[in-house]
Order: structure tokens, then sequence, then C-alpha cells
């Protein structure tokens, strides 16, 4: 009888233990939910901080400036008159000449990658590749001020400018001197770094085109070149035009690859071979230095029109991809 | 129908000659052998089917004689394959004229991005330069030869991947039809298809045999009973037995192929 | 017919070799660049760099507060960061997969990745510089920690959802509450995905310059004050480059060859830590 009491109570312990160990397992449970919660909607409150914060700091800008602030390619911080245009435009500029040069050779690449590589090398090459895309970009802009820019100065820029001279239009657009910096210098050091990641997402959305499709083309008689240009590239092509976009977006936002190429000059010119600047090359070099509540206010304006403009060519570029993604799981 | 034949009409088809020929043909992926010695012929105009278990060689042995394997290295053919008495395996052979005279359907339907009449149209254009007229002539044409014209003549701007599966099939051999092969050749065509699908095909497949010489893979054995006037039989990269139908499922020679026919092993 | 055979082959050989032109440009362009560094960052490399502070203009020194100066913010950084950037992405694995909230965080998340990231310094010098009336290195910190988060959420939640869920549901049919799960089961079993993240998250990081520029600004002297700017090797970089002193230009080459080096360490012990995840 004592043995049975004994046994129940121990049994009543053991009930307890487990209903207090139950107790904390449901208070450790909820408490860990909140706290992961919590961090994912910290995500959104930081996209939600930087507009905000951005928008705050811009707005004595946009309230001196109004809309005129996007149009006035004035840039004088004696007289306190700040113009976005110039900035823009050499944003635009510089992004338009890097995707014109790193599409088709990225596209290009890919394309080697996928059917033309021999197999043993196609990791190595994949993965020298994806290196450049590792690189720092601050690695690109002195390398591009260092090396680049004097040797196009001394060798390429002087033969375009020959080559347009008489070219009516043209001539215009490749006018001289070589400074051997410039918007062209910064297109062309942006190529070089979205390369890669045109390079990658395009291979990946190349290698994502089942095999029987490509064999039942080359079985009708198609050449290589015609299966890429008519069957991998209109099956893969809303995949394409998301990399596309997410390597524009990139280079819209680049700075330091930039900044120690494009020369800085707050004009607009015809002449892609002269200075200019972007907006995140001239918030990069002008901030710390920037005295006066409009200027700085001005730049941080900048920094808003740039994070609008990135945010809703990513945003397009994201919905493209997740497009692909749906499709792939099909 | 065409299996319930007479004894002379037999040894008529004996004789017929053999549109394209395989001799001691090897095939290595890398350093693996995997078709021995295989001596073949597919005589014109008649349907060849090839069976075995799974393994056996045959798809390989079907991808020779339009040299797609010549797509993915280390992959190599030695050996002789005849097609009207010259050797395709010789190098320096272009193998896009080869593949235009020898198509093939492949075992997943694989229509291309592309609108129905376009899917057509896209072989078609590879070869000739023909006019609007002439085109949507040529398309209707392979369509009906397909048996599809009249499920798609009113949607054929419609994508190629908005028809059913056994639709799909259809299309792509009215794709293979349409630039007008010698050979066509067919990797387990329906093994992706419903029973209704499979009839059409196999309907289709006899009609086309009029014009064209076809090897159809399978592993069903009675699609081969159905469908076809010679059968191989593959056993382990090997051609065990190879004779006309009738023959091999009634009466075979080889021991191996009387227990793969009977079930006793697959 | 013929002639128009012939003609598809050409084009076929003359796409075919473009494409060829183009991985021959690409893999050029990488030699170039590695090359150039290798090259003007070794022959100025010499122990005085990581002995000797900043120096003056025109004067012989070494880089010792800037590479300080990236390690402790980098270090910190990431410790702010990363367990922020991992609970976030444990949600979104875990508790939240599939729900709406999670598609907006993982859609908003990867624009923040790619976003430029002076745009993020400048919202640190909002919310950091300003109302501490100063930069710091804390505000640097702060930067890079922001600019770690987007990369391991991604991280976690790609490497998360990887764990098969017949792993969960043996340990919760042993009677292990769902966060136990997660902590004891999920987490092992993407350890080497998460650690591979995180070293990417640290290479990336390691390379940043905007965003230091007007939050941790840049130190001359040796300094691990936090609350005061600190140096760092891509800003002293910056601003070395940019000077028509020798020896500060040999200086910001053997920093970014530093700088090059580290990234490309991490980003190989990266993958070798992954291809062991995938042979496993």
């Amino acid at each position: 009888m004592a043995e049975a009491l004994l046994s129940s109570m121990a049994k009543s312990d053991a009930v307890d233990i487990r209903e207090k160990v139950l107790r904390r397992f449901e208070v450790g449970d909820s408490a860990f939910h909140t706290i992961t919660m919590s961090c994912a909607i910290t995500v959104l409150l930081l996209l939600g901080g930087v507009i905000f914060s951005l928008v705050y700091g811009a707005s004595p800008a946009l309230r001196q400036f109004g809309f005129g602030f996007l149009t006035s390619h004035a840039w004088n911080p004696v007289t306190e008159n700040f113009g976005a245009l110039a900035a823009i435009y050499g944003t635009l500029v510089t992004s338009i000449i890097a995707l014109l040069i790193a599409v088709p050779i990225g596209l290009g690449i890919a394309v080697f990658l996928t059917e033309l590589c021999p197999y043993s090398l196609r990791r190595p090459i994949g993965i020298a590749v994806e290196l450049l895309a590792g690189i720092p970009s601050i690695i690109y802009g002195i390398w591009g001020m260092f090396i680049l820019a004097p040797f196009l100065q001394a060798h390429v820029e002087p033969a375009v400018i020959a080559t347009f001279h008489n070219i009516p239009g043209l001539s215009q657009v490749f006018a001289g001197p070589p400074y051997g910096i410039g918007i062209a210098t910064a297109g062309l050091i942006l190529a070089i770094m979205i390369l890669p990641l045109i390079s990658s997402i395009s291979r990946d959305v190349f290698n994502s085109v089942p095999p029987v499709l490509k064999e039942a083309a080359f079985g009708i008689g198609c050449t290589r070149w015609e299966v890429v240009r008519r069957i991998v590239a209109p099956y893969t092509g809303v995949g394409l035009v998301g990399g596309i976009m997410l390597a524009l977006g990139r280079a819209l936002g680049e700075t330091m690859a930039v900044t120690f190429v494009i020369g800085n000059a707050h004009k607009i010119a015809p002449s892609i071979l002269g200075p200019g600047t972007t907006i995140s090359a001239t918030i990069a070099n002008e901030f710390t230095e920037a005295d006066g509540a409009l200027y700085t206010s001005s730049l941080i304006a900048l920094g808003l029109l740039l994070f609008v403009i990135t945010f809703i060519v990513l945003a397009i570029s994201r919905l493209l991809l997740m497009r692909v993604e749906q499709q792939g799981a099909r | 129908m065409t299996n319930a034949m007479t004894e002379t009409s037999a040894q008529a088809r004996e004789t017929l000659p053999a549109k394209m020929s395989v001799k001691n043909l090897d095939f290595f992926y890398g350093d693996n052998r995997a078709l021995k010695s295989i001596n073949l012929q597919l005589p014109v105009n008649q349907v060849t089917a090839l069976i075995g278990p799974s393994g056996c060689g045959k798809s390989t042995l079907l991808r020779v004689l339009n040299r797609m394997y010549d797509l993915y290295p280390g992959q190599r053919a030695v050996g002789e394959v005849l097609l009207d008495g010259d050797n395709i395996l010789a190098p320096g052979r272009d193998v896009n004229a080869l593949r235009s005279r020898v198509g093939m359907v492949f075992q997943k339907p694989t229509p291309f991005p592309m609108s129905i009449y376009e899917n057509i149209a896209f072989g078609v254009r590879l070869y000739e330069k023909l006019g609007k007229a002439e085109m949507d002539e040529r398309v209707e044409r392979a369509l009906r030869g397909a048996a599809i014209w009249e499920e798609v003549k009113d949607k054929l701007q419609a994508s190629g991947l908005s028809l059913s599966g056994g639709q799909q099939q259809r299309l792509c051999i009215a794709r293979t039809v349409a630039i007008q092969p010698e050979v066509i050749l067919f990797d387990e065509p329906c093994s992706a298809l419903d029973p209704i699908s499979t009839a059409k095909v196999e309907e289709l497949i006899d009609e086309l045999r009029q014009e064209y010489t076809i090897a159809i893979v399978t592993h069903n054995m009675q699609q081969a009973v159905r469908v076809s006037e010679y059968t191989g039989f593959m056993y382990l990269g090997e051609l065990i037995e190879y004779g006309l139908t009738d023959q091999v499922f009634t009466s075979p020679r080889e021991k191996r192929t009387q227990d793969y026919i009977t079930g006793r092993f697959g | 017919m013929a002639s128009l055979q012939a003609s598809r082959q050409l084009r076929s050989v003359i796409a075919m070799a473009l494409c060829w032109v183009s991985a021959g440009l690409g893999l050029t362009a990488l030699a170039l660049i590695l090359g150039a560094l290798l090259w003007n960052g070794f022959t100025s490399l010499a122990p005085a760099v990581f002995t000797q502070m900043t120096p003056p203009p025109g004067a012989a020194g070494g880089l010792l507060n800037a590479i300080f100066g990236s390690l402790v913010m980098t270090f910190f950084g990431v410790l702010i960061g990363a367990p922020l950037g991992m609970l976030a992405g444990t949600y979104m694995a875990e508790y939240g997969r599939g729900s709406k909230l999670t598609m907006v965080v993982r859609f908003i998340n990867d624009i923040l990745l790619s976003a430029p990231s002076i745009v993020i310094g400048l919202f640190v010098y909002e919310i950091a510089v300003v109302p501490m009336g100063h930069f710091s290195a804390f505000a640097g910190s702060i930067a890079l920690a922001l600019l770690v988060v987007p990369v391991v959420v991604r991280t976690t939640e790609d490497m998360l959802n990887l764990v098969p869920s017949t792993l969960r549901e043996a340990a919760s049919a042993l009677g292990l509450p769902r966060s136990l799960v997660i902590r004891h089961v999920a987490y092992k079993a993407a350890r080497a995905g998460l650690i591979t993240g995180l070293l990417l998250a640290v290479a990336r990081v390691s390379g940043e310059t905007a965003p230091l520029l007007f939050t941790a600004l840049n130190n001359q002297f040796w300094s691990s004050n936090f609350n005061a700017p600190m140096a760092s090797l891509p800003v002293v970089i910056f601003q070395f480059a940019l000077s028509p002193y020798k020896e500060w230009q040999q200086l910001a080459w053997v920093g970014a060859l530093i700088i090059t080096m580290a990234v490309l360490a991490l980003s190989i012990t990266a993958r070798i830590i992954g291809a062991q995840r995938t042979t496993k």
C-alpha cells in the first residue's frame, strides 16, 4: 500500500516534471516564433527606414528647387544652386554603354559555357568568371584609373577620334581631346563589372532548357546557332531579360568603379570621351566636404533619386526572375 | 493487319532493298562498350521495331542512325552505317544534311516555343525558301499527314505548348514529316501518352510506312507486333535476333528471345 | 538548296566563333586586372605595411590602422547583422513558408541585396552620424551590418529550405517543440550552407567603400575608439589612390591586393565548404 502510494507520488512527480517541461517548451516556442518574425519584419522596416530618412534628408533641397531639381544641370555650391540633370545623364549614359558592351559578351560567354566549352573546362572557366564578380569595385576603380585610362588615352582614344573625325554626327559623339578618363571609360569599366553577373545568370537560365528540346531541334537538322537563337533564347527569354535588368540595377548604383574614372565634371556634353559625373560619384566625392544644409540636402536628394530608379529596375528584374523560377518548378 | 501475310509475300519482303544498313557497329560511352558488333537492316518502306529490356542499347542504336550522339563528347561509334549505300559515319559527312534525311521523334513531346504554324514552318524554312501560299500548303499537308489538321486548323497561331500531350506528339511528327525526310526514327514515341493517343500514333506510323522507312524503339511488345514488319531483339548491347516480326514472336530462333517474349525476364 | 545549307553553316560557325571570342575577352579582362593587382601590389609589399600606420603625404608607412579598422568594423558588422539575418531567414523558411509576409520580405530583401551601397551609407549617416554629431566606427559597423543582413537572409532561407521535411518530421515525432527542431536539427543539417552564406557576406562587405565614406570616415592614426572616426582599407585606398603622392599610390595598390586576396580566400573557402555539403 505504501509502495503504491509512493509509486503514485513518483508518477505524479514525473507528470509534474513533464508538465513543467512542456510549458517551458511552449514559452520557448512562442518566444522564438516572435523573435524570428520580428527579425523578418525588421527587413521591411529597414526599407521603410531608408526611404523615410532619404526623403527627410532630401526635403529641404526638394522644397527649394522643386521639380526643377531634375531638369537643371547647374551645380554651384557657391550660389547654392543645384540640379541633378548632369548626374542623371551620366548615370544613364554610362549604364547604357555598359549594357551595350556587356550584354552581347555576357550572353556569348553563357552560350560558350553551355554549348561550346569542353566539359572538363566548364567548371574552371565558370569559376574564373565568377571570381571576376567577386572582385571589390574599388579594385576596378584603381585599375581603371591607373591602367585602363592611360592606355585608352595613349592608344585607343586618338584612333577613335581620328576615325570619326569626318563623319557628321558621330564626330561629336567621339570628339576629343583624349582625356583617358570620362564617360566612355566609366562605361567600359562598368561593363567589365556587370559582365560576370550577366553571364552567370544567363548560363543558369540556359542550363534550365530540357536537353530533349535541343535534341529535337538538332534532330531536324538545325545548326548550333539556329538552336541557340530560335529555341534556347525564346524559351529562356524572360529569365535573360530579368538577368539583364539586374545587371542594369547594379550598374546604375555602382560608385567606386566609376568615381575614379569619370572625371567628376558636372556637365552634359555630346562627346562620350569627355568627363562627366554620375549620381553615386557625385555623392561619394562631395558629401564629406559639403558645407551648408542645402548642399548636403541636395546630395541626399540625389541619393533618393538613385534609390528610386534602382528600386524600380530591381523590382522589375525580380518579378521577371520570379516568373522563371515558377516556370521551372512546374 | 499487314502482319497477317502469306508465305510468298513474306519471301518477297525478304528481298526488299535496305534503306539503311548497320555493319559491325560498336558504340562506346567513354570506355564502356555499349553496342557490340551490330548488324542490322532497315528495309525500305517497312517498319522495323527494336525491342529489349531496359539498358539493352536499343535507344543508343537508334541515336547512331541520325548521329545524335555527336552532340556529346566521349561518345563514339565504330563501324559502318549505310544510308542508300553511303557510310554516314565516315569523317567529313555533313551531319545537318543527314538529319534532314533521317528524322527523329522523341519519347517526350517537344514542341518548340512557337506557334503551331511556326513549329512546322521553322523546319521547312531551314531548307527551302517558300512563299506564303506555298508554306501554308506545306504546313497543312504536314499537319494532315500527322492526322492532326482537323484539330488545330482553327488555331494555327496558338502556342504549340497549348496542345494536349498526344496532340503535341503528333505535332512533333508533323514537324518531322514536313521537312520530307526519307527515314523516320521513333524513340518510344508513345510511352508518355494515354492509350487513345497511342492508338492514333500507331495508326499514323502505319500510314507513314507507305512513304518513309521507319524504325521504332519500343518496350511494349504488343506495340511491336501491331506496328512492325521486322523486329530486332537486343540484349546487353548485342542484337540477339532479327527477322520478320511474325517469325520472331511466334517461333524465335534464340532461347533468350523466347525468354524475353514470354516475360521470363524484362 | 546547297547554298542555303552553306550559308546556314557559315552563320553558325561565325556565331560560335564570336562566343569563343567573348569567353576569351572575359578571361583576358580577369587576367589583366588580377595581373596588374599582383604586379603593383606585390612590388610594394613589405613587412612595414603590416606594422606601421598610414603615413602623412610624401612619407613612407604602412596600413596597420586601416587593416585593424577594417577587421574590427567588419567583425562587428557581421556580429550585428548575421544573427538578425539568420533569424529572419529562419522565420521565412520555418514558420512562414509560403505565407504572404515571407513573399514580401523575400522580394524586398532581394532588392536591398542589389541596392546601391552608397544609399545605405546615406541612411546610416542620417540615423547614426547626425544624432551623434560626428563620424564614428560605430556608425561604420552599422552600415556594414545593414549590408550583411540581406545576404544572410537569402542564404539562410535557401539553405533551410533545402533541409528535407522528413528530417523535421522525425524530430517532431520525438516530441521536440518547433523551436528546438529548428535549432537542433535544421540548423545542424544546414550548417555547411549557413557557414558558406556567412563567408560570402563577409567577402562582400570587406570590399565595400561607399558606405564607410561618410559613416566611419577615416583616421590617419591608430584608433580603437568606437565613438570616433576609424580608418578602413577601402577608404584609405580611395584617398591614397586619388592623391598625387607616389608612396600613397603604392600603398593603395598594396591595400587593394590585401582586400582582393582576402575576398578570394573567403570565396574559395565558402565554395569548398559548400561542395562538401553536396558530396555528403
